[in-house]
């Protein structure tokens, strides 16, 4: 666990974070011309002509949340995959053993979750 | 300070500046390929030879235009988020080796450090989208979002693959591991896996959902003006630079090549090719709907990509022996 | 060197995090939730377990904070609602957990967890993974319970939703 090479991505990001926003307000300050007479339209949502009715942040896909749920747990997997998969050559069959159960203890809800999703339409 | 080693890649190459001249290239790369496909010409006028200065006549087009917020939206998440979109895609590439010894960044857990950073862009584009307080963007933004649930386990999955048969996560070694054999071939599989996710990841067609020109209006860089819009657009194609240099490094060897030509041109070379195949995926294949994305992604892809992980485990451990 | 940056991350997560209770706009706290998490990497970091750091910032702040962020931005309060006001127990509260920080204050000495391998500095990655499925091997496989557990009850939730 060794932190090379943190300094230096950490030094380019912060880097780059200062350039961005720099240019921005650059811009922001004395590229782009101001408007001294903006009409009412000009700031409201676009919709492609029609006028905006209804708030803007309404509830609109909410039935796929079951999969977010699944991401989380599988991307804390994917963790303890990649610390075994390192070690692969090391460990051979006998070390992985412990792996191999991990994987199939948690293939089976996600056999579950197909099998739900198999008979729901509106996943 | 000035004048170390750090600075000059972190400003010219492969850092700032060169990121900013090869996206703006590959923008006009991408309406060029297009345009082939489709029987058109694409931009022509821009300049000499094929109208090759064309986005940089846009972004100067567009650094005219005014910079505004929509009324009642959040104008810091409406401004900020697309400005930290566009750092992390230039943050990608300081993680990837161009040449031996030529990368800012030499991290140990380099493949891990680069698929964290890209997790973090569909949080940015769902605050972007929600930030502007309209329809369509807030809809392409949680587009955005479930797009990311459908392939992000497959895409780490596959890089597993790359992992387990190089045996480290560095990215310069992993390079240096396929001396003797890209691993393109025996992590076919694995490669077709990334390929797929990691276009579903910069929301290019077939998986443009989030964006959905004809359908979305842009979806969540809908309300964007001026110069924002770039900094919408524009992490597009740093992405697709970074994750194709990524896959040269993973699965073709990256800086590896006869040795005739410098390492940074097989570097380069591999990484345009990776280019234009996605191009090519743009004009060739419909949108993807996001629940037939949501099912392929959690039965088809990951089913592979854990079979990829049992063939890559019997490549490298050996068939067992009882 | 250190000291100073170790001030600067723990500065960060403990701003983002005060920041996150008290905001006004459940987003903006969710946001700031975000940020102490990447203060948290920033310690990892500094501890020298850079995987566990990446992993954070990927699990934590690509995951977790998208979450909210979602269950924020499609069930929370409108903005201009107040979130519950929770006078009464607020007492309770701190007293249980200046209790848990006393706990745990005394549980952090260097000899609470002995474990079976303290490395130092020499830590690798290879080490770290073999330990981890040599010595941790039991371990791991409650863990996958817990999480097999999760996954069930979550799905096993959103069936009841729908009143099938």
């Amino acid at each position: 666990m060794v932190a090379q090479g943190i300094p230096e991505i950490g030094s380019y990001i912060a880097f780059l974070f200062v350039s961005t926003v720099a240019l921005v307000i650059i811009l922001r300050l004395f590229v782009s011309p101001r408007d001294p007479r903006p009409t009412p339209q000009k700031k409201k949502p676009f919709e492609s002509g029609q006028i905006a009715a209804g708030p803007g942040r309404t509830r609109f896909i909410i039935q796929y949340y079951p999969y977010l749920l699944m991401f989380v747990v599988y991307d804390v997997i994917a963790m303890f995959l990649f610390a075994w998969g390192l070690n692969l050559r090391a460990l051979g069959a006998s070390g992985s053993l412990p792996v191999l159960v991990f994987m199939a203890v948690l293939l089976i809800p996600l056999g579950y979750a197909l099998h739900l999703a198999n008979h729901r339409e509106n996943w | 300070m000035l004048t170390s080693p750090l600075f000059l890649e972190i400003v010219l190459f492969p850092g700032l500046l060169s990121i900013a001249i090869i996206g703006a290239l590959l923008g006009w790369l991408e309406r060029k390929v297009t345009a082939r496909v489709q029987l058109r010409i694409g931009p022509l006028y821009a300049s000499p030879a094929g109208g090759i200065l064309q986005m940089f006549a846009d972004l100067i087009k567009l650094s005219f235009k005014e910079l505004f917020v929509p009324e009642n939206s959040d104008a810091f998440f409406f401004i900020m988020a697309p400005t930290t979109g566009l750092v992390l895609g230039a943050a990608l590439v300081g993680l990837i080796p161009f040449a031996p010894g030529l990368q800012i960044a030499n991290i140990e857990v380099g493949l891990p450090a680069f698929l964290a950073i890209i997790t973090l862009s569909p949080t940015l584009i769902l605050l972007a989208g929600w930030s502007a307080n309209s329809k369509f963007p807030f809809i392409g933004g949680l587009r955005a979002l479930f797009q990311q649930t459908a392939y992000e386990i497959p895409l780490w999955l596959s890089a597993l693959g790359v992992i387990m048969m190089a045996g480290t996560m560095n990215l310069g070694q992993i390079v240096n591991a396929q001396t003797s054999g890209w691993f393109i071939l025996p992590q076919a599989l694995g490669a077709f896996i990334f390929l797929v996710t990691s276009v579903a990841e910069m929301e290019r067609l077939p998986f443009d959902l989030p964006e959905a020109e004809s359908e979305i209006m842009m979806g969540w860089q809908a309300e964007y003006p001026g110069v924002l819009f770039l900094a919408a657009q524009g992490p597009g194609f740093v992405k697709l630079y970074a994750f194709s240099a990524l896959f040269s490094v993973m699965f073709l060897g990256g800086f590896l090549g006869p040795s005739f030509l410098p390492p940074l041109f097989w570097m380069l070379l591999k990484t345009l090719i990776v280019i234009v195949l996605i191009m090519l995926l743009r004009s060739t294949f419909p949108r993807v709907r996001l629940d037939q994305l949501l099912r392929a992604g959690w039965t088809t892809l990951l089913s592979l990509a854990i079979l990829n992980i049992g063939i890559t485990y019997l490549l490298v451990v050996g068939f067992p022996t009882f | 060197m250190t000291d100073l940056l170790f001030l600067a991350f723990a500065a960060v997560t403990i701003g983002a995090a005060i920041l996150a209770i008290e905001a006004r706009d459940l987003v903006y706290g969710a946001a700031a939730l975000g940020i102490a998490f990447l203060g948290v990497a920033g310690l990892f970091f500094l501890l020298d377990a850079a995987y566990v750091g990446w992993f954070q910032i990927a699990v934590y702040i690509g995951a977790v904070v998208v979450l909210i962020l979602f269950t924020v931005m499609l069930v929370g309060p409108k903005k201009g609602e107040t979130p519950l006001g929770l006078k009464r127990v607020s007492l309770l509260a701190a007293m249980l957990v200046s209790l848990l920080l006393g706990m745990t204050g005394a549980l952090a000495n260097a000899t609470a967890f002995p474990g079976p391998d303290s490395c130092g500095s020499g830590c690798d990655l290879s080490l770290f993974s073999t330990s981890l499925l040599k010595n941790y091997g039991v371990p791991l496989e409650f863990m996958s319970l817990v999480m097999a557990a999760a996954v069930i009850g979550a799905l096993a939730l959103s069936k009841t939703d729908r009143g099938q």
